[in-house]
Parts: structure tokens; sequence; C-alpha cells
């Protein structure tokens, strides 16, 4: 068998020990925060030039898997995102910390992490050719749309909707800062030069989840209540596991279809996947509250992601996300171009990638569980302490991603917008996730307006672009129809 | 031996051990690069970097990426830099031939000086997934009734002022779409939702063999080995040729002696056999040119695009 001989390769000691390597760095890499797996895979590409194809792909591979993962962990713990695509986990994770059960909350992240990923990784080995055609069924007024569907979350995250959409448009205000993506014009930028490119994202944030907290925190503590943090076992329990089984299956779904989609990525399909699991659940109103299928929700579908998007690149040779498109790099040094006649060509390193995937995702689960009691120590820490070691790496991780001195107030001013918020009840998740697809939104609908000639008939036509309008319309209604069905299951 | 040599011998045995005598380099020359780390900027200079490790005894460069605003800010890290020799940058045709002339840059091309050009990166227009057209002479048709949409990884960027730079050339109009990067700009190619793009030949290669791409023609006066079949504007009459370039540049005002010791380490670097075997490997084309050559080069790019410019209506939109 051809396959059998492709991947013998990859059981060699110094390949595993490679994946190995790359998967723990990549972690590490992901839980601090500011160093995102973009980097991480973007650093050590040099470091692959001289190995064989399959060895230092899988190894980038495995900073890439271990790196989306790792973001979870200081999510959980700090309320600091680790890197953009665990932002949505912020939102049950860190309560359930705060509950003492960092320890689940982490352990339910890992297991969540790994069922998406393999479930991703054997779509990928399995239909990679066929699915690869969805990637490009999307055009401009397809993305538009799904940006727009994506938006209406903020309606139903937000318990106040009218706060809720200040803060939303607030978000795509924000994110108008910078050139204009169809005229380069600079909006907003008030003659500084750092904002040509507008408010860097990760900085943003940063800010506007760490920072904020930490303020928060600063006013607790003249209030006497120091009381030490517990943390619970790393396992959850069998009550759990049934309760989160369904946001496991949706978000691994969800995942792999966004990851599949090019230039959408793994924080949009966290939001999405999150919204859906709220949407669906028996008891919506536990959401937020540190709710484990909250956080089953993100991490299983951020870390198809992984996978998923591995699907465009090797098949089309078109980069499913900004961490691929590195990847798409790596791919080119080692003299291979990606793109449909990588199949026939290199047989060998298809297949070799496609294991090396699995495998990384077995590291991630193994290194991911054995490291659960040791981060969850990080909460031992005294309080006040604790709040300055966030500080430093809140100004340490937004420097460390552009060395622009802007993004460092960037990161303050949006560390108070969030304590503003937070403090008034504005939703901070509805601006994140403004400031994440309001950009997608704009881009598209004027670039789609352009090639039609402004024709809006021409824009909808579309059956891709007319199927997520009318979700979008079902998704804005949702609460309205749930409450006749309520009222009439009542009569 | 005369005392003479004996006292000289002595002299360079001091100096080469004090580390107040230590020529330059004796520590790490930062290059930045304005773009994000894993493009094919960042790649090149890792590798010219790992080069001039190889090439000069003793020294080391080290790459820092400072991406944002099309790549003007890091350049612009780079132009206001101390001139030591120990901040050198990558220099790229966007933020230096073209963007001073949209305004919102704090530099312009004569505050730049130069160590040299180590790469071409040759330039097609192809046709996407379902064009009305496959040919040059099918593409001049169509587009004299109607405007291809050719796409482009950013407005005033490269590829949109070359693919401008084109049409005016050949007294057409076409209809450029902008994108957020040109990996976004090809997979619209690929899925067909533009008619059009300007690709290099190593992805043109890959998707025009499997069908997803039709080279129309070559920006080069010559037609290029990678694509025999493909004429070139020129052939066809239409007086164009674009190419974009890498290379390496300096703020002014480093010492000649110094700036000596690295345009003669980077001609050694660019001319290392591994390192062009690497680039060629990344498919992209290795060709030296000094310091005065770059120089000529960059002011000729700068004076075509600024009438593209201007006729597009985006001079000094950004002042």
């Amino acid at each position: 068998m051809d396959v059998i001989a492709y991947l013998a390769p990859l059981f060699q000691l110094n390949v595993l020990c490679a994946i190995a390597l790359g998967t723990l760095g990549g972690l590490i890499i992901g839980a601090l925060p500011g160093l995102t797996a973009t980097m991480g895979v973007a650093l050590l590409i040099p470091l692959t030039f001289g190995m064989s194809p399959v060895m230092g792909l899988n190894m980038l591979i495995g900073i890439y898997i271990g790196g989306i993962y790792g973001g979870c962990v200081s999510s959980i713990l700090l309320r600091t995102p680790g890197t953009p695509a665990s932002a949505a986990t912020v939102l049950d994770g860190y309560p359930m910390a705060q509950k003492g059960q960092a320890g689940k909350a982490l352990g339910m992240a890992t297991i969540a992490s790994t069922i998406g990923g393999l479930f991703a990784a054997l779509v990928l080995a399995t239909l990679a050719p066929q699915l690869a055609s969805v990637a490009l069924e999307f055009g401009a007024p397809e993305y538009f749309a799904l940006a727009l569907f994506g938006l209406t979350i903020i309606a139903s995250l937000s318990g106040d909707v009218l706060k809720g959409a200040i803060s939303g448009l607030l978000g795509v205000l924000i994110s108008c800062v910078g050139a204009d993506p169809i005229s380069g014009v600079l909006r907003y930028t008030f003659g500084v030069s750092g904002f040509a490119s507008g408010f860097s994202f990760t900085p943003a944030l940063i800010g506007l989840f760490a920072l904020s907290e930490v303020f928060v925190q600063m006013e607790r503590l003249s209030v006497k209540d120091q009381t030490i943090m517990t943390v619970s076992g790393r396992w959850p329990s069998r009550q759990d596991m049934i309760e989160s089984w369904g946001a496991l299956l949706r978000g691994s779904l969800i995942g792999t279809f966004i990851g599949i989609i090019p230039g959408t990525g793994s924080g949009t399909a966290a939001w999405i996947s999150y919204n859906e699991a709220r949407r669906s659940s028996k008891t919506p109103e536990k959401f937020g509250t540190g709710y484990m299928p909250g956080v089953a929700a993100t991490e299983s579908a951020n870390n198809a992601v992984c996978a998923a998007a591995l699907i465009p690149l090797l098949a089309l040779g078109v980069p499913g996300d900004v961490v691929t498109a590195v990847l798409m790099g790596g791919l080119m040094i080692q003299g291979l171009a990606p793109g449909p006649m990588l199949f026939q060509t290199n047989p060998d390193v298809v297949v070799g990638i496609f294991g090396g995937t699995f495998i990384a995702t077995f590291f991630m689960f193994v290194f991911g569980m054995a490291l659960v009691p040791v981060f969850s120590r990080i909460l031992m820490i005294p309080r006040h302490m604790l709040s300055i070691l966030i500080v430093i790496f809140c100004f340490i991780g937004s420097f460390a991603i552009n060395l622009n001195p802007v993004d460092l107030y960037t990161m303050v001013g949006f560390g108070v917008l969030g304590w503003g918020m937070q403090k008034f009840g504005f939703s901070q998740a509805a601006l994140c996730i403004a400031l994440i697809l309001g950009p997608m939104a704009e881009s598209n609908l004027r670039r789609g307006l352009l090639q039609t000639s402004d024709d809006v008939v021409a824009f909808a036509s579309g059956p891709v672009t007319q199927f997520f309008l009318v979700l979008t319309v079902l998704s804005l209604a949702w609460p309205y129809i749930a409450k006749i069905r309520a009222r009439r299951r009542a009569n | 031996m005369t005392k003479r040599t004996l006292l000289a011998t002595a002299l360079v045995a001091v100096s080469m051990t004090g580390p107040a005598f230590a020529g330059f380099p004796d520590r790490p020359i930062q290059i930045v690069i304005p773009y994000s780390a894993g493009g094919s900027t960042d790649l090149s200079m890792r590798l010219l970097a790992e080069s001039f490790k190889r090439n000069v005894p003793g020294a080391t460069m080290v790459v820092r990426n400072q991406p944002g605003g099309g790549g003007s800010i890091g350049t612009s890290a780079t132009i206001h830099a101390r001139p030591d020799g120990y901040t050198l940058g990558a220099g790229a045709q966007g933020p230096l031939a073209l963007m001073p002339h949209l305004g919102g840059t704090d530099y312009q091309i004569q505050d730049v000086d130069y160590v040299g050009m180590m790469s071409r990166s040759l330039q097609l227009l192809v046709a996407c997934k379902g064009a009305p057209f496959s040919t040059y002479d099918a593409f001049m048709t169509y587009a004299k009734k109607s405007e291809p949409q050719i796409g482009n990884s950013g407005a005033g960027g490269a590829n949109h002022i070359s693919a401008e730079a084109f049409a005016k050339a050949a007294g057409i109009k076409v209809k450029s779409v902008p994108f957020g990067g040109s990996s976004k700009a090809r997979t619209a190619c690929i899925g067909g939702h533009i008619d059009a793009m300007v690709a290099s030949p190593a992805e043109a290669l890959a998707q025009s063999q499997a069908g997803n791409m039709t080279p129309l023609f070559v920006m080069e006066d010559k037609r290029i080995d990678l694509f025999p079949d493909t004429p070139t504007a020129v052939e066809k009459g239409v007086n164009f040729t674009w190419s974009s370039w890498k290379g390496l540049i300096a703020p002014k005002g480093i010492p000649d002696k110094d700036m000596k010791i690295l345009r003669d380490g980077f001609a050694k670097a660019v001319a290392d056999k591994k390192f062009q075997e690497q680039m060629k490997e990344m498919g992209e084309l290795t060709q030296y040119e000094d310091a005065v050559m770059l120089k000529a080069r960059v002011q000729k790019d700068s004076e075509a695009a600024e009438s593209v410019i201007r006729d597009l209506g985006m001079y000094g939109m950004n002042k």
C-alpha cells in the first residue's frame, strides 16, 4: 500500500521529536499573550530549511495546532486571549476559573480542541479535494453575507439589545480607522503614520479584555476579599460531557466549514460556534456565567479550523487563514508549489501532512492534559502580584507583534475603553466581534458593488449569498419566533 | 625580521583583540523588514542574512519585522534610523517608488541610501478561471468593448499601478478590483470572481498547469524560460515592461568605509551559490545590481508610477 509507505517516515524518532517539540513550543507561544501562532510559525520557518519536507512542515503544523490551543490557557486563567482565536473562550472560561473550576475549564478546552482537531483532520484526510471547491464559491457578495450573519451574534450575545448594538456599532466605527480598503485613502488617522493600517487587532484585544480586567481587579483590591482561589481537577464529569456533547459536535462542524473558506480564520469560527451553542441550548441563560459547553463550543471550533485551513492550501494552493499563508512560504522554500498538482507530484508530502496533523493533535492532547495542573497553579499567585504580571504581559505582548510603539497606546486606550464598557454594562464581546467582522463586511460589500457597477440585485443574486442573508434574517428574528412558540406551547 | 614589521604585527594583533580597535561590524546588523514574517520579502531577507553570515567573517545579521501601512512604517523606521550601519532595511518597490506619491509617508526617495539589489520579481498578466479570453489578442479585443476586472493586492500597491500602467500604455480601460493582500486576489482569481490579475511566474506556473490560470503576457522585454510560448507586451507593439525587486536600503549618512564593507559583503552574499539555489526554489530570480544601478532603477520606477498615480487621481491623496 502506498499510503503506509508514505506514512512510515512519520514514525522515525527524529520526525516524532520534531512534531512533539513544535507542538509544545506552539502551546507555550500560544499561551503567552501577544505571541500568536502566526508569529511562531513564521519565526521557525528558517529552522526547517535543512529538514526534509515532511519533517519540517509537520513541525510547523505542530506549532500551528499547539499555538491555537495554547491561546485558551491565558483566556481561561487571566482573561487575556493568548491568541485572537481564543477571545471567545474568555466568556465562559474565565468565570469558570473564578468559580474555582480552572482545572476543569482547561481540561474541557483540551478535550474540545482535540475533538475539533481530530474531526477536521479526518475531513482533511478523506475529503480534501472534494471540499476544496467550496472555498472557491466565495466571492465578495458571499463573504459580505457571511460577515453580516456573523454580526447578528451581537444582538443575541448582549442581554441589553440597545447597549449591544451601541457596542457593535462602536466596533465597526473603530475598525474604519486606517487605509480605506478600496480607495487606499487614509481615514481617521489624524496624521499619525503608525495608524496607517488601523488599530492593530491583537493589542486592541489585549487591552479590551486583559488590561480592563486588571482595572476592575484594582478597584476590588481595596475591598478586603482576598480569598485564595481553588483549582479543580482536570477531567470534566460525565454530566459535563453529556451537556457539552452538542456544543462539541457543532463546534467541530462550524470550525471545519469556516476553516475551508479562505480568509476567515479561527476567531470568526469560535464566535459563530459559541453563538450557535447558546442558541440551541435549553439553558441559554447559563452561557457567560462559567458554563462548560461555552468553552467546548469555542475551543472545538478554533482547533477544527487548523486542519480545515490546510484543505484549500493543499488542494488549491489557496491559504485558508493567515497562518496557512505563512505555511505556504514554508512549502515553497522546500521547492514544493502548493496547488492542485501537489497531490499528483508529491503524494508522499501530502499524505505525510495528513498523518502529521493527527500526530500533532495527539501530542497537543497529551501535553495539554499534563500541563493543566501546572498552568492552573498560576492562579495561586496572590491577586495583586498576578495583576502586575498581567500588566507587564499586556505591554510586552502588544509591542512584540509589530514593534510599533503606537500599538502600546492602542492597548492602553482599549484597556480604558473596556473598563468603562464593563462598568456601564456594554458588551466587550460585541465590540470584539465587530472589530473582526466589520472590516470583512465593509470591504466585501464595496468590492462586490464595484464589480457589479453598483447593481444591488446582481450583488445579492448568488445562492450562497441568499442562503446567508436568509440565515441573517432568521437569526435576528429568532428571539421573537422563540417567544411566539413558547406562548403557543403555554396555551 | 625588522623592527618595523614586528611593530606592525604587534599593532595588528592589538587591533584584533582590543574592542576599541575592532572594525565594523562588531555587533549584529539589524534588517528592518516592513512586512509580516513569512512573506516572500521576509523569507528572502532571512536567506540573505544567513548568506551574509557565511560570506562576511565575523558579521551577523538579524531581521526584525515591522509591518503596517503597506510597508511604509518599517521603511520609515529604516530611513530614520541612526546611520551607524547597524540598522538597514529591506527595500521594496511599493513603499519606496509608489507610496510617497500617494502622500502619507514621512520620507521621499531622495532620503534613502542603497546597499544593492538582490532579486527581481518578474510579472505576468494572467487570465483567471472562466475568463472570456485566454490569449493576449483575445484579451485586447475584449478590453476594447468592455472593461476587464483586474484584481490587485491593494489600492496604490505595486500590482495595481502596474496593471493601470499597462492599460495606459495599451490604450485600454480596465476596472481595478483591490483585495487585502495578494493571496486573497489569487483566491478570487482561481474561483473565477475576477477576469485577470498580475501574478509571479512561480504562482502562475503551478496554477496554469492545473488549468486555473492562463498566462496572457509577460511584463519583460524578452520572453522568459518558464513560459516560452507566452508573448511579451513589447513584441505585441505595446511599449510596456514592469518588474518588482528586492534590495537592501540604509539611512543616509553611514560612514563611507563602513558602507563599503556592507556593499561588498552584500555583493558576496548575493553571489553565494547556496543562497541562489534557495532563492530559486522559492521562485525568486536572483539578480545583483550595485547601489548606483538600484538608485537609478528606483528613480525610473518612481517616475513611471507618478504619472499613472496622477492619472488615477490618487496623487497626494493622503497628504
